[in-house]
């Protein structure tokens, strides 16, 4: 069984507490999202769900915590002010560059 | 480019031979990546295919939730709620294991999440609203389309990676190894002909010279006997 850990602001902290994940921190900052995601590391959480707000501030940190392992899985996701359309630009980058031409999406 | 040979190498009929062996390797070894290039390529089209629809689901539930979530805020007071939401019990159990793509492990979640009721919950009824019943299963539910968003995200980067990789294999042998092997068997095959001419030549000119010598010796001993 593993478990999964989100890493936001307080209302998607809380939101995701009522949803029922019980490894939750709430940071305002990018030290604290370091800390935070570190912990997560070290008790091997699998899948750790953050914010992308928070996401792009520590976004180096992640790319050289996790590199191309399989685990822990990073979900970002959008916080309560919407989305910043990062996540998916990466993904459409990543297309663009592995299959050599822009897929309309 | 097409001058470029194998540094420093002997012109012998060994090392064409074991030339030839390594092309024919690499040729091989160029046509089977390239089948695991396209064959990745495939793949990683299919997840492309479903991506789309999860990533749209997952934020548009994800939205739901949230909106629920100000609700139940409005309805009862942010401490009330944040209160709330430490006491609800993990509910989330997610199997994760891995399955193989032409050689690239990707994950493969398997989530178990029964359906709650609002006793199983486990936060108090005196004090909280329906709408946080609301924002709780709606949070449940988006939980479910992001780890499986999650899920093919990461098949999708890990893919790309093994794509970017092999491709470079498939390049480097296609426009580097393989015709610098050509070119060197070309280059010692050459140079082995070159050889053979000039010893050709040069058993030519080592039979007239002794055939030079023996008419001379003829000619002579010819001459002593015409004298005698």
């Amino acid at each position: 069984m593993s478990s999964v850990a989100i890493i936001g602001d307080i209302d998607t902290v809380s939101g995701f507490r009522l949803g029922g994940v019980k490894q939750a921190e709430v940071v305002n900052t990018a030290e604290e999202a370091i800390a935070a995601f570190d912990k997560f590391l070290e008790d091997e959480i699998s899948i750790i769900i953050i914010t992308q707000a928070m996401a792009n501030e520590i976004r180096e940190h992640i790319n050289r915590k996790i590199g191309s392992d399989v685990l822990p899985m990073i979900i970002e996701i959008p916080d309560k002010d919407g989305s910043a359309g990062g996540s998916s630009d990466q993904i459409n980058d990543l297309i663009k560059r592995v299959i050599g031409v822009e897929m309309v999406k | 480019m097409a001058q470029d040979i194998i540094d420093g190498i002997n012109p012998t009929r060994m090392e064409l031979l074991s030339l030839k062996n390594r092309t024919k390797l690499a040729v091989k070894g160029h046509g089977l990546l390239k089948e695991k290039r396209d064959a990745l390529i495939k793949e990683f089209f299919d997840i492309l295919d479903r991506v789309k629809g999860i990533r749209e689901n997952a934020e548009l539930s994800l939205k739901e939730a949230n909106d629920a979530l100000l609700e139940a805020q409005i309805a009862m007071g942010d401490l009330a709620v944040r209160k709330a939401a430490l006491s609800v019990k993990e509910s989330i159990d997610v199997d994760i294991t891995s399955r193989s793509v032409m050689g690239v492990a990707v994950p493969v979640t398997n989530v178990k999440m029964e359906e709650r009721s609002i006793i199983d919950r486990g936060y108090g009824f005196s004090d909280t609203t329906i709408q946080l019943d609301e924002a709780a299963k709606k949070f449940e539910e988006s939980l479910k389309y992001l780890i499986e968003l999650g899920e093919v995200e990461k098949t999708i980067y890990l893919l790309a990676e093994e794509i970017e990789a092999t491709k470079r294999r498939v390049n480097a042998l296609e426009h580097i190894m393989i015709p610098r092997f050509q070119n060197t068997e070309k280059y010692i095959d050459m140079r082995l002909q070159e050889m053979e001419r000039e010893n050709f030549v040069r058993l030519k000119m080592i039979r007239s010279t002794i055939e030079k010598n023996e008419k001379a010796a003829a000619a002579a001993e010819a001459a002593q006997n015409a004298e005698a």
